[in-house]
């Protein structure tokens, strides 16, 4: 072609449509395609053209980071880190960074509604009759018919709730969370209380450990305080003078985010946890030296080796690498979620134990408590719900307030809390969303989003210091959504009687102030200020009031190896040929999939995004004859669901696993009728303390001859034999 | 192919067509361009004049210019401090949408005209100190009704003032035309 044009006529055409282009792309100015929206009432403290920067406290999930959330002509623009809070310091997690897409969420309930349940729609009501109804709730039926079900966060309403149930009688408010049904608190802390005889959140120093050995926690991902326990980590694989670089070892059978980090993975049988624990428990003390301890005596290595698919020297290898260095055993994820699950944790805490860390740097402590707290207080467990939908299925409960949690998609369906909905008279939601429970609701009268509203959350674990962290808005609402707090003091005002004098409140903010400035005759505080107005402000400029004592407690191990902790295999429940373990999204947790930031980031360990997939051994994908992007029912004795494959080379040949957080029949655009709910396959099983066996399922799969394309970031080029015709599908 | 193109274009109808084409682009460019020099309409027809022939000063409205980066627009709080006290604001046509805005709680969406774009890092205030007045950059707005950008803010119309101010002190000059004193 080049011989037919020339260079110089080539080079002219081109210039001519450059030119075209340029003249017709280019001329447009800026200023026609903008507006500026000048406030109506401009703050005074407010400069045009300057940020406007406030702290406040995270409300994706019930840890309680500090954020400082910069705003621009009063909208939130970006969130960041609080740098002087001590569980964060200045850093946030991508949940954190996305809770701006749950602000300017689309599918944000606008006004409060009336409305039939199963359906979203239903007819917009004023605030004055809404209140109306909730005085009429109230008033109207025995305060034992009452029962509010609450989230993890955020504290201020809880203590709200807390305060009318012991004055006005109603029922205590239960609070749940699929965030701590997976990382089953209740087994952590009733763990503790066996072995300590102190209940409390277990807190491991990773940081100053020389060796850390994870049973199945997810530390780096979801579990109890992510951002502390990733700084942790940070310094635990940093050599210093004093220490070499940590070293990490990973015990599950299928391969989490926090696990890819490990130097060794360690994938035992699912079930087999316990007794491998023990079994390196009496590997260690043998190379003690001195007696082992009854508590590790009763297992054989060489058994345990044969029956959690591990080798010997492996587990003499690992025995030697915990007994020669500073080590730290933590207990969670899947481990715990089984029928044993109260064993391995025990065995855990026996294995620090046996190390000598309890209460040393780089071993284990119990959480401090947070300052406006006198006792370790855990989220519901499984089972307590359990029993809590049995008095809803009995007709005990007549009004039911849900706030803060979207339990109709986080329990399992087993438990059938939507069709006990059905028993009770009245459900009103206080949904900022549009979730599946405020579909099954009779009224859904919208809270404001977490940068909208007041209020303080307790930081339970992740660091040494007692920490109330603070909230405030940093924007003014954008509906007409009001703050559950000055609903319910309103209303409780209008009901009269012991409801009237069980919230003396003028709002929110009286109510707050009220319990804030109670902790300004504590001594070492933050802060301190001499009226209430100066620590109210001091409170909200900083993010919270935290004592600068390190409270953190060091428990007595010294009964501990009384204990006597069965070795036995879990039991699982199911027909199938597959242990099934379903595991929180990282990326999503149990709530993030209607903010598009959060279904856009991959991954961490498939690069999948935007849907839900099940993880299968290649070698097991290949005996069953089944490719990436295949879809597969999965069968359990509880349901069934379909999922489409990804080959995962990370996972036992006999495990499959599926991520929790998508399958959603409600909750905004973004999130409705997109991947599947694994929460619909577990079956009411529960370990000795009464958390789910989440883990305790066989599963059964079925090929359906569909496929669906997976959008994953990774190239599968050259993977398992595939070129680029093996993505035609 | 695209010797077959070039051929026809030598023909008179190609010579023709490539004359029309090019009359074309170039009448819709000078239309472009005609529109970018025309004042933009705004929600409110709003009088400078009027308002600098009150005395009101230019910071009254747009304090922003002596204390930041942006001038700002006036929130409809300060119009209305003196709108709701002036017989005018009931009848006048022009102050309907005012009205209208101040009444329902709406916003009124204004055109800028003097914007520059994103990757300029413009400074009121440091203008302002420099003893810069409004009129300098803005024009009079004591003959102007709806604002009007008497100059293409362009990089060159820029660098012509922080030369012609840096005069004979070089060190002022290296400051005030390095990239860094306003791309950053």
């Amino acid at each position: 072609m080049s011989e037919q044009v020339s260079r110089r006529d080539f080079l002219k055409l081109a210039g001519l449509g450059a030119a075209t282009t340029a003249v017709l792309t280019g001329c447009g100015p800026a200023s026609r395609y903008v507006t500026r929206e000048p406030y109506q009432q401009m703050p005074e403290y407010n400069l045009v053209g300057v940020s406007t920067y406030y702290a406040t406290t995270c409300r994706e999930c019930a840890v309680g980071c500090g954020l400082v959330v910069r705003t621009y002509q009063g909208r939130a623009i970006k969130v960041e880190g609080n740098a002087n809070h001590p569980l964060n310091l200045g850093k946030t997690c991508a949940r954190g960074q996305a809770t701006l897409h749950g602000l300017y969420n689309p599918d944000r309930v606008t006004d409060p509604i009336k409305k039939s349940r199963g359906d979203f729609a239903g007819e917009n009501i004023n605030w004055d009759d809404a209140i109306q109804v909730v005085a009429d709730a109230l008033k109207n039926n025995q305060p034992n018919e009452i029962a509010f079900l609450l989230g993890t966060s955020s504290d201020h309403l809880f203590d709200l709730v807390t305060d009318l149930a012991n004055s006005a009688g109603v029922n205590a408010p239960v609070r749940f969370g699929a965030l701590s049904m997976f990382e089953s608190r209740a087994t952590l802390s009733k763990a503790a209380e066996n072995l300590f005889g102190q209940a409390g959140m277990p807190w491991f120093d990773v940081a100053n450990a020389q060796t850390v050995f994870s049973f199945g926690a997810n530390f780096l991902e979801t579990w109890l305080s992510p951002l502390s326990y990733t700084r942790g980590f940070a310094n635990f694989r940093k050599a210093t003078e004093t220490k070499l670089r940590g070293r990490m070892v990973q015990f599950e059978a299928r391969m989490s985010a926090t696990g890819a980090k490990a130097d060794e993975w360690i994938a035992v049988k699912p079930g087999t946890e316990a007794m491998v624990i023990l079994a390196i428990g009496k590997l260690v003390a043998e190379i003690k030296g001195g007696s082992v301890p009854r508590i590790f005596s009763s297992v054989d290595p060489l058994e345990v080796a044969s029956q959690a698919d591990v080798k010997l020297e492996a587990l003499q290898h690992l025995a030697e690498m915990f007994a020669t260095s500073n080590a730290v055993a933590i207990p969670g994820g899947p481990a715990l979620g089984q029928s044993n699950g109260l064993a391995v944790a025990e065995a855990v805490l026996a294995l620090n134990v046996l190390a000598g860390n309890v209460g040393k740097a780089g071993g284990m402590y119990i959480s401090a408590l947070a300052p406006n707290q006198s006792e370790y207080h855990r989220p519901a467990s499984a089972q307590e719900m359990q029993a809590f939908v049995d008095r809803m299925k009995n007709g005990e409960i007549k009004v039911l307030f849900v706030h803060g949690v979207n339990l109709v998609f986080e329990l399992p369906n087993a438990i059938g809390f939507k069709e006990a909905l059905s028993n009770v008279g009245q459900v009103i939601s206080f949904g900022t969303f549009p979730d599946e429970t405020a579909v099954e609701a009779d009224y859904v009268l919208p809270d404001h989003h977490g940068l909208e509203g007041w209020g303080y959350q307790r930081v339970t674990t992740g660091t040494d210091l007692p920490v109330l962290s603070g909230a405030q808005p940093v924007v003014s609402p954008y509906y007409n959504t009001r703050s559950t707090v000055d609903v319910l003091i309103t209303a409780a005002g209008l009901a009269g009687g012991a409801f009237a004098s069980a919230l003396p409140f003028a709002d929110e903010v009286e109510f707050l102030e009220n319990k804030v400035t109670a902790l300004m005759s504590e001594s070492s505080g933050s802060f301190s200020a001499t009226d209430n107005a100066a620590f109210m402000a001091y409170f909200q400029q900083y993010g919270g009031w935290w004592k600068n004592v390190d409270a953190k407690v060091s428990p007595s191990g010294s009964t501990a190896f009384s204990r006597n902790i069965s070795a036995e295999q879990a039991k699982f429940a199911g027909e199938g040929e597959f242990f099934f373990v379903p595991f929180v999204s990282p990326t999503l947790g149990e709530a993030g999939a209607n903010k598009p930031w959060l279904q856009e980031l991959p991954d961490p360990t498939t690069t999948v995004m935007w849907t839900t997939w099940i993880e299968i051994n290649p070698e097991t994908a290949h005996h069953l004859h089944l490719e990436n992007d295949e879809v597969v029912r999965v069968i359990s004795e509880a349901g069934e669901i379909e999922v489409p494959v990804y080959m995962y080379p990370a996972i036992r040949p006999d495990t499959v696993a599926i991520p929790f957080g998508q399958g959603h029949t409600a909750y905004g655009r973004y999130a409705q009728n997109r991947g599947a709910n694994p929460a619909d396959l577990l079956g009411l099983h529960f370990n000795e303390a009464g958390d789910l066996a989440f883990a305790g399922m066989k599963v059964r799969i079925e090929k359906t001859g569909k496929f669906k394309p997976v959008s994953r970031n990774e190239s599968r080029m050259g993977v398992y034999g595939e070129d680029l015709g093996g993505e035609e599908h | 192919m695209l010797k077959k193109i070039f051929n026809w274009l030598m023909q008179p109808i190609g010579l023709i067509a490539v004359g029309i084409v090019l009359l074309s682009v170039f009448s819709a460019a000078v239309y472009g361009i005609s529109l970018t020099q025309q004042t933009p309409p705004q929600p409110i027809e709003f009088p400078h004049q009027t308002h600098v022939q009150f005395g009101i000063q230019c910071l009254y409205c747009h304090p922003g210019a002596a204390k930041g980066p942006a001038a700002g627009i006036p929130s409809q709080a300060k119009c209305w401090a003196c709108h709701n006290q002036i017989e005018k604001t009931a009848t006048s046509e022009l102050l309907v949408p005012l009205k209208d805005a101040v009444l329902n709680g709406e916003s009124i969406q204004w055109v800028p005209v003097a914007i520059v774009p994103d990757f300029v890092q413009f400074n009121h205030r440091a203008h302002v100190a420099a003893g810069k007045n409004c009129e300098d950059c803005h024009g009079d707005m004591s003959r102007m009704g709806i604002a009007e950008n008497p100059q293409v803010m362009n990089m060159g119309w820029c660098l012509d003032c922080h030369i012609e101010t840096a005069g004979e002190d070089q060190e002022k000059l290296i400051k005030l035309v390095d990239c860094g004193t306003c791309h950053y």
